[in-house]
C-alpha cells in the first residue's frame, strides 16, 4: 500500500502499456481535477465539515458515472454512483490523508458495489456478444464512434469480458476503464501490487485469447455455455 | 492495436455520459451530509430514499385502497381537514378523479436543520383515476423540483407571498393547501382532493391490519434491518414489515432499485390484506383509529365521496397502477435542483387534464 520501489516500476509499466502518446485522450474520462484544494485536502475537512465533501462528488461524480455505465449500463449507473458517495462519506474518517488523491478510494468503493450486480454485468456483456452493435448504440454520434473502431473485435472482447473471473475483471477493467495504475488498483482493491500484476496477465492473457481466435465461440472463453 | 487499446475502444463505445439526474444523487449526499458535524449519520440518509420510496408505495395505495375504505368510518377523526385552495382553479372537464398525495415523514424531520415545521414531504404524488375508473396513474413529482409557488397563506392565515423555490417548500412553508395550491397552478389540472400520509404510522397500521402475508423466495437474516425470517408464505407483524421494507444489504442485489421492487411488492401484499378489511367490521375500526391519526385530508373528501369513490375502485386492479415521474432536467441556474422539461411535462399533464393517459 505504501508508495515505494515497486511504484516506479509501475509508473513504467503503465507508460510501457501505450497510455502516453496517441491514446492520451482516453483520459480524459479520469482526468485529475484542476482545482488547487487537494482531495486529501476535503475529506480531512469534512470530518469536521460535512458540507465540504460535496465538492467530491462535484469532482468526481460524472467520472464514476461514465466508468459505471460501461460495466453495468445508465440504468443502474446513476444509483450505484449516488451510493457509492453515501458508502465513502460514511468511511471518511477512515480514508488515508497521505494520499493526495482520491479516485483509487472511490473506484474501489464504487467497484465492491458494482460486483452485488455481477449477475447484470456478465448479462450485458453476454448480449453485446450475441447482438450487432445497434442494439447498445442510441443515437447518431455515437454510431459514427462505433463504426470507427473495429466493430468484429466487439463480440470478442465482450465475450472474454463476461467469460472472466470477477476478481480479473476488475483489476482489467479499473486499469483499461478508470485509467487507475497498477499501485492505485491494489490501493482500490487492498490487494498487494503483486496480486494486480498476476491478476491482470491472467485477465489479459484471455483478451488476447479472445481477439486472436477468429472464432468468438471458442469453447475455452465460453465457460458460460447453456 | 492492443488488447488494453481495444479495450478501451469498447469501454468507450460502452459509456453514456452522466445524465442531468445525476444532480438528484449529490442532493441524495447533502441530505446525508446535514448531520451534526463530525457526527455521520449514513444510516438515516441511505434509508430516506426508502422512506420515500415507501411513502410512496403506502400513500398510492392508501389512496387508492386503504384510504376509502379507512374513510368511510374515521372521518370523523380526521381532525382539522384541510381546506381547498381559494381563488381561480382550474376547471374539471370530465369525471376523471385526480388526488394530490403527499408522502411525509415527521419521524425523520432532520432535528439538526432547524428550518420549517416538523414534517417534510419526502413524496409528492398526483393520482389519477380515470373516468371509468379502469385505470390509475401516478405521477411521482420530484421534490427537489425548483417552481413557481404562488401566494399562499401558512396554517396559522400568515399571508405567503408567490415566490420561486424548491416545490416541497409549498408544504414546509404553507402545508397541504399551499402545496395544492401550486400543482394546480403548474399543471393546470383540477385537482380534486388532497390527501397527507404521515409515514411514521407505517408500523402500526400494518399491526393493526393484523399484520400482511408475504411469501419470500429466500430467507432472510439481516442483522442492520434486525431482520430474521425463514423462507416461503407468512404473516409479518409491523416490525418485520419495517425491517422488510428496508432492509438492503441482505436481499436481492443490494441496490436501491431492488430494494423498490420489494416495497413495491409489499404494498401489493399490504392491499390486498386492507382489501379484506370490507368484510371484516372490529378490524376496519382497529385499522380506522390507528391510519386516522397519520391521514389527513380536505374537507371535500367526507363520508359519501369516500364511500363513492371506495365503490367506484372496487373492480380496479390495484396491480394495474402505472407510475410516471414529472420530466425534470437540470435548473439552470443550480444544477443541484432540477426543474420541469415544459414541453414535456405540458404534455403529460394535457393527459391527465384530458383523461387520455
Amino acid at each position: 500500500m505504501n508508495p515505494s520501489g515497486d511504484l516506479w516500476r509501475d509508473i513504467a509499466d503503465h507508460f510501457s502499456d501505450g497510455k502516453a502518446g496517441p491514446d492520451a485522450m482516453v483520459h480524459r474520462m479520469t482526468a485529475p481535477p484542476t482545482t488547487e484544494t487537494r482531495d486529501c485536502d476535503l475529506l480531512h475537512e469534512s470530518r469536521t465539515r460535512p458540507e465540504a465533501f460535496a465538492a467530491l462528488f462535484d469532482r468526481y461524480s460524472g467520472m464514476l458515472y461514465r466508468y459505471v455505465s460501461r460495466r453495468l449500463g445508465p440504468e443502474v449507473a446513476e444509483d450505484l454512483v449516488g451510493e457509492t458517495f453515501l458508502v465513502a462519506f460514511d468511511r471518511r474518517s477512515r480514508y488515508d490523508l497521505s494520499y493526495p488523491d482520491a479516485r483509487p478510494w472511490l473506484f474501489g468503493i464504487a467497484t465492491k458495489l458494482v460486483s452485488r450486480h455481477h449477475r447484470t454485468e456478465a448479462a450485458r456483456y453476454r448480449a453485446l456478444q450475441r447482438s450487432p452493435a445497434e442494439d447498445t448504440v442510441e443515437n447518431p454520434e455515437e454510431r459514427v464512434v462505433a463504426e470507427v473502431t473495429a466493430l468484429t473485435s466487439r463480440p470478442a472482447l465482450a465475450s472474454a469480458l463476461a467469460g472472466l473471473p470477477s476478481k480479473d475483471r476488475d483489476v482489467l477493467l479499473l486499469i483499461a476503464w478508470g485509467d487507475l495504475s497498477y499501485e492505485e488498483v491494489a490501493r482500490s482493491l487492498g490487494i498487494p501490487v503483486g496480486t494486480v500484476r498476476s491478476r491482470l496477465s491472467r485477465a489479459r492473457r484471455k483478451v488476447r485469447a479472445a481477439l486472436g481466435d477468429t472464432n468468438p465461440m471458442h469453447e475455452e472463453e465460453r465457460p458460460w455455455t447453456t | 492495436m492492443d488488447d488494453l487499446r481495444m479495450l478501451r475502444r469498447f469501454g468507450e463505445e460502452l459509456e453514456h455520459e452522466p445524465p442531468a439526474t445525476l444532480a438528484r444523487q449529490r442532493q441524495r449526499l447533502l441530505d446525508g451530509l446535514s448531520g451534526a458535524p463530525g457526527r455521520p449519520r449514513p444510516r438515516l440518509s441511505r434509508w430516506t430514499l426508502g422512506w420515500a420510496m415507501a411513502g410512496l408505495a403506502a400513500g398510492v395505495t392508501a389512496a387508492v385502497l386503504v384510504a376509502p375504505s379507512v374513510l368511510l368510518e374515521g372521518l370523523g377523526r380526521v381532525a382539522d381537514p384541510v381546506p381547498s385552495p381559494a381563488g381561480d382553479r382550474p376547471a374539471k372537464p370530465n369525471g376523471a378523479l385526480n388526488v394530490l398525495l403527499l408522502g411525509t415523514d415527521s419521524r425523520a424531520a432532520s432535528p439538526s436543520a432547524g428550518r420549517g415545521p416538523g414534517a417534510r414531504s419526502d413524496t409528492m404524488l398526483l393520482v389519477h383515476l380515470s373516468a371509468n375508473r379502469g385505470k390509475v396513474g401516478v405521477i411521482s413529482i420530484p421534490r427537489d423540483s425548483m417552481a413557481r409557488i404562488p401566494a399562499c397563506a401558512d396554517p396559522a392565515g400568515t399571508p405567503l407571498p408567490a415566490r420561486t423555490d424548491m416545490i416541497n417548500s409549498a408544504f414546509a412553508t404553507g402545508g397541504l393547501s399551499c402545496v395544492w395550491k401550486t400543482v394546480e397552478s403548474l399543471t393546470g389540472v383540477r385537482v380534486d382532493h388532497a390527501l397527507e400520509v404521515d409515514f411514521s404510522g407505517f408500523k402500526g397500521m400494518v399491526n393493526a391490519l393484523g399484520g400482511v402475508e408475504v411469501t419470500l423466495p429466500e430467507p432472510v437474516n439481516d442483522p442492520k434491518a434486525k431482520l430474521r425470517l425463514p423462507k416461503g408464505k407468512q404473516t409479518l407483524n409491523g416490525d418485520q414489515a419495517l425491517g422488510y421494507m428496508r432492509a438492503r444489504y441482505t436481499l436481492g442485489d443490494g441496490s436501491d432499485l431492488e430494494r423498490i421492487k420489494r416495497q413495491q411488492r409489499f404494498m401489493r401484499a399490504l392491499a390486498k390484506q386492507a382489501g379484506k378489511l370490507r368484510t371484516d367490521p372490529a378490524r376496519l375500526s382497529a385499522f380506522v383509529a390507528e391510519a386516522g391519526k397519520w391521514i389527513k385530508t380536505d374537507a371535500g373528501l367526507d363520508l359519501a365521496t369516500m364511500q363513492a369513490i371506495a365503490r367506484s375502485l372496487e373492480r380496479t386492479d390495484p396491480g394495474a397502477v402505472e407510475f410516471v415521474t414529472v420530466p425534470v432536467r437540470p435548473y439552470a441556474a443550480d444544477p443541484n435542483r432540477l426543474e420541469w422539461d415544459d414541453s414535456a411535462a405540458k404534455n403529460l399533464f394535457a393527459r391527465v387534464r384530458n383523461d387520455t393517459m
